[in-house]
């Protein structure tokens, strides 16, 4: 059980920095096309943000229950991934080759570009809810296993 | 459409695991129907496969359209074709028998059950199929991580085993890791046929060598050869009832697979390192894994560590046909393997059945119920009877061939393993008629009800396909030397 940080100047910096955490985490992802980043890297920062308001509102905190509701989401991550990647074979091409990612109005170059943007999105998804999760059962188990068996 | 069969066979499952948290989110007893279907839908697939590839020969397929040294291989050889037929048979069943006895055994944790054994069953898959030593790695990691999970999802006693394996498993793994990072860093390629080309060549490098040894070790503990092996016999044991007949008749066979690939596929199989010829190593402990797993098996009293101890000794027979190095000892070896899978998958489903229905555990216990279980007790004959290689059951015409190529090869010892380990096995399971059958203690009273539909199920196919393997032994093992042969042998 994680409750809220009792000192004002960590909760108003947060209140600050985590919307600030959370774009730097989507910046990295997409500048994953045009050099370093990627799926990975901006996942892990998207997935700190979260955990980050988790440590300093409290577990119980309005501003927490979107991150509670992130942990359904684990799988989808891994669902967007092998869906672009089912796409491309439903294209015709081998699994993952975007360039059979059948969008009409694209060129080949735009299609890769896409179906590379749209995995990296899935892993991001995947890392950033698996982050938080691993923070939810070490500090609290009951709560995992409720938010999991429903 | 056809070419596009062995990344089907891999996303079935994980298509199903995916979304599995998903779908069961609100029901969770759909998990069980679901796996059931998607599993049955892979076994057509994978014959399909097997068809497919028995009449057009192999199927390459490289991931996102790469070509080939840069991007992922797989090819679907004859050899992995017959794995994966006998892979999604076996899972299929693992996944029906779980149907009654998973809410008790698995304490209640049903979803994660079904989503890590299909993302098991999927890394398998993707063991079978790969030719790139590093996604090999990835997939071994993605096989033995489900696996600890699944040894450790009821909690209580299991996860102390569950922590054992996770530990060894994972210095397995680093093992593994480290010699494929040796053999790139200097070869400069991931991809097998390539490796093939290059390696015998650089065989005078230290570092190609020390390789070779870490990927050996790493996998030699993923797949509990003797040395390897303790963390086995626990892990299986502890396991919840509906998983350890999946963990036992696969995870080590396909690690076991992986090695004949780098020994074959990767190295030319007849290359000697300082010296030892490399077959000769895998004969060697191969043979003391056959005896000293068997002399283990003999002091157990648990069935389910009794017949852990036996798939153990049961792998050091398979890699004594394997190292013979000639056709007959090679397809032998294979086809034990196929025995073997189906005879370990036989075993933990009825020691699941009697753990589950019975509540016995122990060899002495057995002996109680016997006269009351006809299922379990017409099934452990049957079982009995591959286990030690009798006539009309697969396990004979297995060791057989193994035999034959071991004379061949002029290799008397591997023949004394052989039969040593046979008689040792003979013994452990006269142990256990003789609880059944002598009644040495006194009956129990208690009343058994009628044994679940899917146990008959499960004990009936597995005992039957013992059977059948025996009966088709010659179109099998045919089948097996036209098409699943490795290159230059």
């Amino acid at each position: 059980m994680i409750r809220p940080h009792d000192s004002i100047i960590v909760q108003t910096l947060g209140r600050f920095l985590i919307p600030v955490v959370q774009i730097f985490g989507l910046y990295v992802l997409f500048f994953g096309q045009y050099g370093p980043g990627g799926g990975f890297v901006g996942g892990v920062i998207l997935g700190t943000g979260m955990i980050l308001s988790v440590l300093i509102f409290g577990h119980d905190a309005s501003r927490s229950q979107f991150v509670k509701n992130v942990l359904h989401g684990d799988g989808v991550g891994m669902l967007i991934y092998a869906g672009v990647g089912g796409l491309c074979m439903i294209g015709g091409g081998e699994f993952l080759n975007y360039a059979n990612l059948e969008i009409p109005g694209l060129e080949t170059a735009s299609r890769r570009s896409l179906g590379i943007v749209l995995t990296q999105i899935g892993v991001a998804i995947d890392v950033a809810v698996t982050a938080v999760s691993i923070v939810f059962s070490l500090s609290a188990e009951e709560i995992m296993e409720d938010s999991i068996n429903g | 459409m056809s070419h596009q069969l062995p990344a089907i066979l891999f996303l079935l499952p994980l298509f199903a695991a995916i979304s599995m948290p998903v779908v069961c989110l609100k029901h969770r007893h759909w998990s069980h129907p679901i796996s059931v279907a998607v599993l049955v839908v892979m076994v057509l697939v994978s014959v399909l496969n097997l068809y497919n590839v028995a009449h057009h020969g192999e199927v390459r397929y490289v991931f996102s359209g790469w070509t080939v040294p840069f991007g992922i291989e797989w090819v679907a050889d004859g050899l992995a074709s017959v794995i994966l037929v006998l892979l999604s048979v076996l899972s299929l069943l693992g996944v029906v028998f779980a149907g009654p006895t998973s809410p008790k055994s698995l304490g209640g944790r049903i979803v994660h059950y079904y989503i890590l054994i299909l993302l098991l069953i999927s890394a398998l898959t993707g063991i079978v199929f790969s030719r790139d030593l590093f996604n090999l790695f990835v997939f071994l990691e993605v096989a033995a991580i489900s696996s600890y999970g699944l040894v450790g999802v009821a909690g209580g006693r299991a996860l102390f085993a569950a922590f054992r394996y996770l530990i060894l498993g994972t210095l397995g793994a680093s093992f593994y890791l480290l010699g494929v990072s040796y053999l790139y860093a200097v070869t400069g390629t991931l991809n097998m046929a390539d490796l093939a080309d290059k390696i015998p060549l650089l065989l005078d490098s230290k570092a190609v060598v020390a390789g070779l040894l870490f990927m050996f070790i790493g996998l030699g503990i993923k797949m509990a050869l003797v040395p390897f092996h303790v963390w086995m016999p626990a892990a299986y044991t502890y396991a919840p009832d509906s998983v350890s007949p999946v963990l036992a008749s696969l995870v080590t066979k396909v690690a076991l697979l992986a090695w004949v690939r780098i020994i074959y596929w990767v190295l030319n199989a007849s290359i000697a390192i300082y010296d030892i010829p490399i077959l000769l190593l895998v004969a060697v402990l191969g043979s003391l894994a056959a005896v000293i797993g068997a002399s283990l098996a003999l002091a157990q009293r648990d069935l389910k560590m009794m017949f852990a101890y036996g798939g153990i000794s049961h792998i050091g027979i398979i890699l004594i046909g394997i190292g013979q190095g000639n056709q007959t000892g090679f397809v032998g070896g294979i086809f034990y393997l196929l025995n073997d899978a189906v005879m370990q998958a036989a075993l933990f489903f009825l020691a699941g059945v009697a753990f589950c229905h019975y509540k016995v555990r122990t060899i002495e216990d057995i002996g109680r119920v016997g006269k009351q279980a006809p299922w379990l007790t017409g099934s452990l004959i049957v079982m009995a009877l591959g286990m030690i290689g009798l006539p009309p059951t697969g396990g004979f015409f297995g060791k057989w061939q193994i035999i034959l190529g071991a004379i061949e090869a002029g290799s008397y010892v591997s023949v004394a393993a052989v039969l040593l380990s046979t008689l040792l096995t003979l013994a452990y399971f006269v142990k256990l008629f003789e609880a059944i059958f002598r009644q040495t203690s006194a009956p129990l009273d208690v009343k058994f009800g009628e044994i679940p539909l899917s146990f008959k199920l499960t004990l009936g196919v597995t005992s039957a396909a013992i059977m059948i393997l025996g009966l088709f032994s010659s179109p099998i093992v045919q089948m097996l030397l036209n098409h699943a042969l490795p290159p230059g042998l």
